[in-house]
Formats: structure tokens, sequence, C-alpha cells
């Protein structure tokens, strides 16, 4: 419709009246006159600039280095660039990304770790997704018996779903602590800092609901401890307990519940807070280490996040599948026999090692003395949440020094009661 | 502008000028085939990592109704419910629909109920076979008599062993 169009009265049926060859009787017909625009009373003209300045005012004007970024005007991707653009202000957006940078030093290893998490997460998607193509939560374990005997590569993927999980919250340990003594936490990266935190919380949760779902001895008697060491909370244990597992004890409705927990609203929480984090990262930039703060600007080496950087990661994402597929080939996750509530629990059953350290600390603090060894646990997430609070001052300061030597502390408790407790 | 960009611009333009003078053209030749081969292995293993995903999510095969036997037990109908000529109803095979019914002439047949048309399970009717999702009806020998549906049913050899119905396949060639 033209602008043309829209100013006249809808309601005249101007065909019938210019076109002699219908007469319609209910219609007066329009003197000719009148049908032209300049001469309706009912409208003021309106000065052919002003029209132009109209009909323009939908779309935004392109800025003149985003004209000369684009391909040339009469080339179909010039064209559509330019036709983008005009519709979507974003180019400060572009202008931006194609600026950021990455600081090269020799830290800069420890940037690739929380792309690889990503990686991993993509992996888990798509195997997860595929996997819930064949999986049932009503018959989760001869489902599963099914994707792994029957499907073709079945095995391989629920495989590859079991090795990305381990790999994806390895990565993020390894993100953690490399964040952690790059100092990376200080201000003004607190909130980027929790979010992370956030989501090794919620990858270690999805974890745990996924242990549950094949529904083998393995995995039912691990989601009956972890859950009554929930219960063991003081004040509210009991009833968070009963919640998760829809009564009593883990039965087939505690499937009813991890499943969609792990599927939909854990996976969405992940994404928001990853959306959240990432967006901080970019906005920010990414942290400096304080060696490399101090260097001369001239001595300052950069990448270009895109495409430099980028195409670096391709070949590390590249060798990271050939790891899962190596890993899922020579050690495939086993199914063990299906969850039956009334028979002892497996020889040599072990919570997977992110949780080993609460594991550990369980049998080390037996009777009276387990809140103790729960307490303790449960301070190492409150240390690394309060330290960007504490440890602020560029460069370090005492307070800096005291968080590392606590942060090294940590690491070997964490590596040493996870080892201890897988060897044990 | 950083190096990297001042740099490929000088290759860039010295390339032209290399072209120009019909110079040394193998600098590009090169950079071209390399990007071929990577974009090409590139293609490779992403086709490589799809083929597993597509076996993987390719139709299964239905499992034969008639099974290793040949011969299929029919439920929910009853030699007794077929007795009387021009009764019929509605049973099931395997994970299948069936109409067995008997002919006013006193002979006992058997279709296959899922319709010709759109594959709707047919209803025996009494007098016919009816299909209701859209209008199809069928004769008590499974022609198609009315209605969108192309084909007649498939028969079905029905046959009664120790007061149950067994269907097996006819000789004829199945269909749908």
């Amino acid at each position: 419709m033209t602008v043309d169009d829209t100013r006249r009265d809808p309601g005249i049926p101007v065909a019938a009246g210019r076109e002699e060859r219908s007469p319609d009787p209910r219609f007066v017909p329009i003197p000719p006159e009148a049908e032209e625009r300049s001469s309706d009373p009912r409208f003021v003209p309106i000065p052919p600039e002003a029209e132009e300045r109209f009909s323009d005012s939908r779309f935004v004007t392109i800025p003149p280095e985003a004209e000369e970024a684009l391909p040339p005007a009469d080339t179909v991707t010039g064209k559509l660039g330019r036709a983008f653009f005009r519709r979507l202000p974003v180019w400060p957006l572009v202008e931006f990304l194609s600026k950021k940078k990455v600081p090269r030093h020799r830290h800069s290893f420890w940037y690739t770790i929380g792309s690889m998490a990503l990686f991993f997460l993509v992996v888990q998607i798509v195997t997860g997704v595929l996997l819930m193509v064949y999986y049932s939560p009503s018959q989760p374990w001869s489902s599963v018996q099914r994707i792994v005997m029957e499907i073709p590569f079945g095995g391989l993927l629920r495989s590859i779903h079991h090795w990305s999980a381990n790999l994806m919250l390895l990565a993020l340990f390894v993100h953690l602590f490399s964040t952690f003594f790059m100092k990376a936490y200080r201000p003004p990266r607190e909130l980027t800092w929790l979010t992370g935190l956030a989501l090794l919380g919620t990858t270690m949760f999805l974890g745990f609901s996924g242990y549950l779902l094949p529904w083998d001895d393995l995995s039912f008697f691990a989601t009956r401890v972890g859950i009554s060491e929930l219960e063991k909370m003081p004040l509210l244990g009991t009833w968070i307990a009963g919640l998760a597992r829809g009564g009593p004890d883990v039965t087939v409705d505690t499937i009813g519940r991890f499943y969609p927990l792990h599927v939909v609203v854990l996976p969405l929480l992940l994404l928001a807070v990853l959306s959240v984090h990432l967006f901080f990262v970019q906005v920010q930039g990414v942290s400096e280490p304080d060696s490399f703060r101090a260097l001369p600007p001239e001595q300052k080496r950069y990448h270009r996040f895109f495409s430099e950087y980028l195409v670096n990661e391709i070949p590390i994402w590249m060798a990271l599948a050939a790891l899962l597929v190596a890993l899922s080939a020579l050690f495939p996750r086993v199914l063990a026999p299906e969850a039956d509530p009334a028979a002892a629990a497996p020889e040599g059953i072990k919570p997977e090692w992110y949780f080993m350290v609460p594991f550990q600390m369980l049998k080390l603090f037996p009777g009276s003395l387990e809140l103790l060894g729960m307490a303790l646990t449960g301070l190492i997430p409150v240390l690394f949440l309060v330290v960007p609070f504490v440890d602020r001052s560029v460069p370090a300061d005492r307070r800096g020094r005291v968080a590392t030597r606590v942060g090294v502390a940590f690491l070997v408790y964490l590596v040493a009661m996870t080892v201890w407790g897988m060897v044990s | 502008m950083t190096d990297a960009d001042k740099a490929g611009e000088v290759r860039r333009s010295s390339g032209v000028a290399q072209n120009e003078v019909g110079g040394r053209q193998g600098v590009d030749r090169g950079r071209r085939r390399f990007l071929w081969v990577t974009g090409g292995l590139g293609l490779a293993w992403l086709g490589l990592a799809a083929y597993p995903i597509y076996r993987y999510l390719a139709p299964r095969p239905a499992p034969d109704p008639f099974g290793e036997e040949g011969r299929a037990l029919v439920k929910k109908v009853s030699p007794a419910d077929v007795a009387a000529p021009g009764s019929g109803a509605n049973g099931s095979y395997g994970q299948r629909g069936c109409i067995v019914l008997r002919t006013p002439e006193g002979e006992l047949r058997a279709f296959d109920s899922k319709c010709t048309h759109a594959g709707c399970n047919v209803n025996f009717a009494g007098d016919r076979i009816f299909c209701h999702c859209h209008g199809g009806m069928y004769d008590f020998g499974g022609k198609n008599v009315a209605g969108p549906p192309p084909r007649p049913l498939t028969p079905l050899r029905v046959f009664e062993e120790n007061g149950v119905l067994y269907v097996a396949p006819t000789d004829r060639k199945q269909e749908g």
C-alpha cells in the first residue's frame, strides 16, 4: 500500500465511481476533480520533502563507517547487509565486537578453558537431545538398554554424553582455579565470578540429576545416598529430601522429578546464567593479570577475538571432539543391572569424582562428627563466594597473597581428597 | 588497523601486482588450494560427525506382526463373535488393527483395518465397513465402494484353531 492509498478514506469506493462500466446504484459517483488528491478539501497537501521524511522515518541511517565496511551496494550481500542495518540499529554492537581483543601473555592458555567448557556444553545439548529421542522415563532402564544394545551408535552417544559431562565439570574446575589464581574475580568482575560459581553449581546439579535417569543400581544407590546426606542437613533437610525424592525413598517418581529438571529446568537456567556470564565477559573484556597490566602499552600484545582468536579455538574443539570419541570408544559407559530397591548395594560403589570430597568427608567424620564434616565441606563454596569482596586491591596486597595461599591449600585439599576417595 | 591487517594488505596488493605483470601466481594458487583442502577436510569432518547421528535417527523397521510362526493371534474377537452370518468385529493382531467378519454367505474373512486412503482404522458397521475419518466405505469383500479410498483393504487369511482366531498373510502382495 502506498502512502497515497492510506490517505484516502477506505469507505468511499473510488473504483465504483470512476469505472463507468459498473455503476453501482448505491453509491454516488465521485466527480473526476475530487479524485485528485490535491483538490480533496479533507486533506492538507504534504510537501514532497516532508513525504520523503515520513516514509523514511521507520528506517535508521547507516553510519558512514558501516557503509565503508559493508560489501558494495550493488552486490547481493551488500544489499542484504544494508537492508538489515537500516532496520536494526546494531552497527555499534558489530563495531564493538570487531574491536574485541584478547591479551597475549604466558598465561593466555587459561583463557581457553572456558571455551572448552562451552564446547562440552554444546556436545551435552546435542547428545542429550538425541538420547531423549529413545529414552523413556516410564521405562528408564529398558529404554537405556535399548539405546545401548539396539539403536545404531546409541551406546557411543550415551558414552559421549557421559564423558563430556565429566570433562565439562573438569574444565569448569580448572576454569575456576585459573580464574582464581589470575585474580580475575576482583572488581569490576565480581558478578562474572558469581555467575561462574552459579554455573558450576548448576552443572553439578545437572550431573547429579542425570545420574539417576538410567535407573541402574549405581544410579539408584548414588541418588539414595546423595539425598539422604541432604536429609541430615539441620532444619530443612528432611523437607528438602522428601520434595526431591517425591516420597520417603527413591522411586520411579524421583525420575519423574529429576527428568524434567535434567532436560528442561536446569539447562534453561544454565543457558540463562551463561548468557549473563558471557555478556559480562564481552562487555568488560577478558581480565588481564597484574603482570600484563603493568607492561607499558607498546609491549602489550593482543589477539583480535574475531576471528584471530576464534579460529585458533577450532583445532582445540576438534581435538576435544576426537578425545571424546576416543574415550567413549575405549571406555564406554556401562549400564549396570536394573535398580532393585531391595537388593544390596553393589560392591565398591562410589560417587562420581566431582562428588568425592563430600563422600570422603563423610567417611572421615563418622557419627556425631558428621555435621562438622558437612559444615567443613560447605565452607568451600562460601569462601569462593566471598573472595571477590575480600581481595579487591590492585596490585595485590596482603589479602591478595592470603587469597592465593588459601586457593593453593583448597586445590591441594580437593585433589588429595578426590584421589584418596577414588583409591580407598 | 593492526599489523596483521597491514601485512595482509601488502600481501594482497603485491599479489595483484604480480598477477598483472604475469609473474608468480603460485602464491595465490597455493593459498587457494590450502583453503579448498581445509574446507574439504572440514566438510568431511562434519560428515563423519553427522553419519552416526543419522544412523541413530534412521527409521527402525517395524516388527513383523506375524512373527516367526507366520501367523498372529487375533485379540478382542473370538470365534463366537463371528459365528452368525453377517456378523463381524474390530480386533487386533500384533500392534495392528483388523476386522474379522462372516459374510451373509457364511464365509469367514479378515482384513487389516488400516484404511487405504489416509491410514485411519476402519470400523465394522454391521452392514458395511466404514472409515470415520473421511467417510470411506468398503464392502464385505474389502472392496472400496464409496468415498476417497483408492484401493481395497489388505486381506488377511483367517482361521480358527483351539477356539481362538489367527490371521496370517495371504499369498497376495501385502499393501500399506
